[in-house]
């Protein structure tokens, strides 16, 4: 993470001790931790993810920076100011989770009724609205009511509206949710085409090759508290190495009465794949030639950002869903 | 044009292409269609029956589609999270609200002309007069729809459109009852029922003071102090609704 101070106007997103409890129940007398503490810095251009599982505080942690929601305790800033500024609201693009239009209208008057509240006007409106809706794909579809889309239509719209305003900032929570694969892939190439303009990009989502495909740096959040945080290379680099190799000419029982740990062994026809920490792997190559075996594959095992995530949930007590309830 | 200006005139298209409202001004114009019918059972009261019926039916169906309209407005808006898409943007939560306000007042007040135009044409066709009372007796009803919008738009900010709509509807009915509850406190010997009457009186705003209907069917002047006074009135409790409104709207958690 990357150190500036609170109000360094430069960074698009800077969170200090951001907390969020909410009030439930019918006398209001329980209480959730949705966010508890949570420290984040996004750099200019970076495509930043918020990884985690349900209930995480993904959500939470976007609808304060968008101000949806007023934090409990800490502080939330966008370009150094408080979210709640229009002149900082106008830097920022938005794509909420599931979004839901006004459905009275055609997907280009909303994306032009965005405009406007964003202060464009005249000729230029028109012309972003006619670029932003060939963007996402829907310049056929654009004269239809919303009423009569389709799940991906209204996403698409949802996208053109955030992309309207030619944002610094875009805040997309679940963009692929609910989308074909087609519109997924279509999604993911918009991403990064705003990613090749300098955009940057927060974007929460619980799909994991999303995150892998998309992100520069991730963060893992589990019960409103940050877990992991760094580039996707430096996470999935940071476990202890470990190397695997394809073993011919030695049954898997001869393996395994060698002595070694494996972290996993597997017959597969006539070879075997073995999983082996680092420190181990100059002893068992030894081992193996000696018994008159033969290495075929020798590479180091690639940690998953999936199993980091994993890893990450049972650090956390196997909290899956929701904040702490108190 | 401006983003207040863009909510706004959103409103109205809304409300336009909302099946309800278009039902219910086809039926009010089918209605002050039928005034003709009416004169039909008129003997010497013409002009007057004409003019009670014309604007009791304007009374009527506006009242009805200000607390329709009001009371769904936000919180429709929450219920189908298109408000996430609303707030986020760069205006404030105040300006959005008083900017769907204007939109309904909009929609209330081109109804409230369409029918004044035919109700005219009416009074034309039976060569009947346009009066002042008339023309102050719209004014007051338009006051008076501002009043029920800016209730319901305080009441949907925090409570379901149902809610809303009953609270909107007892607010209109004892909003017009309020002089009689007053009335009944001053001539009861009971301390509490006194109290309790003019609290009353003076907690719900008086539609009666915007009501020039009666007026306005005997053909009795209603002075300019006395539609400023009104004017003044409705505004101030308009005023008092939408910044207790706005209080709520801003310190509302959006989840």
């Amino acid at each position: 993470m990357t150190v500036a101070s609170a109000s360094d106007s430069s960074l698009p997103v800077s969170i200090r001790g951001l907390s969020k409890t909410y009030r439930v129940g019918f006398f209001l007398n329980k209480q959730v931790k949705a966010l508890q503490g949570l420290d984040l810095e996004i750099a200019p251009g970076q495509v930043y993810g918020l990884l985690g599982p349900n209930g995480a505080g993904k959500s939470t942690t976007i609808k304060i920076l968008m101000g949806l929601v007023r934090a409990s305790q800490g502080q939330a800033l966008l370009f150094g100011e408080p979210p709640d500024r229009p002149q900082v609201r106008r830097q920022v693009g938005f794509l909420p989770e599931n979004p839901s239009l006004y459905e009275y209208l055609t997907g280009r008057e909303f994306v032009t009724l965005a405009g406007r509240i964003f202060g464009l006007s005249g000729q230029e409106l028109d012309q972003r609205v006619e670029r932003v809706l060939g963007e996402v794909g829907m310049g056929r579809a654009s004269d239809l009511q919303i009423r009569r889309y389709s799940k991906g239509m209204v996403q698409r719209t949802a996208l053109a509206q955030a992309l309207i305003s030619g944002p610094r900032l875009l805040v997309l929570d679940e963009p692929t949710s609910g989308l074909d694969p087609l519109g997924r892939r279509q999604m993911r190439d918009l991403i990064l085409a705003e990613r090749e303009k300098g955009t940057t990009i927060l974007f929460c989502t619980h799909i994991i090759s999303d995150v892998e495909s998309l992100c520069d740096r991730v963060v893992v959040l589990v019960g409103g508290r940050r877990v992991q945080e760094g580039s996707v290379q430096e996470l999935v680099s940071a476990k202890a190495p470990s190397v695997e190799m394809v073993v011919h000419g030695l049954p898997l029982e001869q393996l395994q009465a060698l002595g070694f740990t494996y972290e996993q062994a597997q017959q597969l026809d006539s070879r075997v794949l073995l999983r082996v920490p680092d420190a181990d792997s100059h002893g068992l190559l030894q081992a193996v030639i000696s018994k008159g075996g033969r290495v075929s594959r020798v590479q180091p095992a690639r940690f998953s950002l999936e199993e980091l995530f994993l890893d990450a949930m049972k650090q956390a007590g196997g909290q899956t869903v929701g904040g702490e309830i108190q | 044009m401006s983003a207040f200006a863009a909510m706004a005139w959103n409103g109205f298209r809304e409300a336009r292409r909302n099946r309800v409202t278009v039902l219910v001004a086809a039926f009010a114009l089918l209605l002050l269609f039928a005034t003709t019918l009416v004169t039909e059972v008129t003997v010497s009261t013409f002009d007057r029956v004409v003019t009670d019926f014309g604007l009791g039916v304007m009374s009527l169906l506006l009242v009805f589609l200000a607390i329709y309209l009001s009371s769904g407005l936000i919180s429709r808006e929450i219920e189908r999270r298109t408000i996430f898409l609303m707030v986020s943007k760069p205006m404030s939560r105040s300006r959005f609200l008083l900017a769907r306000l204007a939109g309904n007042m909009l929609t209330l007040g081109v109804l409230l002309v369409a029918m004044t135009l035919l109700f005219w044409v009416e009074l034309v066709l039976h060569r009947s007069p346009i009066t002042q009372p008339q023309l102050a007796a719209l004014w007051g009803l338009y006051l008076e729809l501002f009043i029920l919008t800016s209730a319901g738009f305080l009441m949907s900010t925090f409570a379901s459109q149902l809610v809303s709509a009953l609270v909107t509807t007892g607010l209109y009915f004892a909003g017009h009852l309020c002089s009689d509850i007053y009335n009944l406190g001053v001539k009861s010997k009971v301390e509490l029922v006194q109290w309790v009457s003019k609290a009353t009186y003076y907690a719900l705003p008086n539609l009666e003071r915007l009501n020039f209907r009666p007026r306005a069917t005997y053909a009795i002047e209603v002075t300019a102090a006395e539609l400023g006074s009104a004017t003044l009135y409705a505004l101030g409790w308009g005023a008092l609704f939408c910044v207790l409104a706005a209080i709520v709207f801003e310190r509302r958690d959006f989840r």
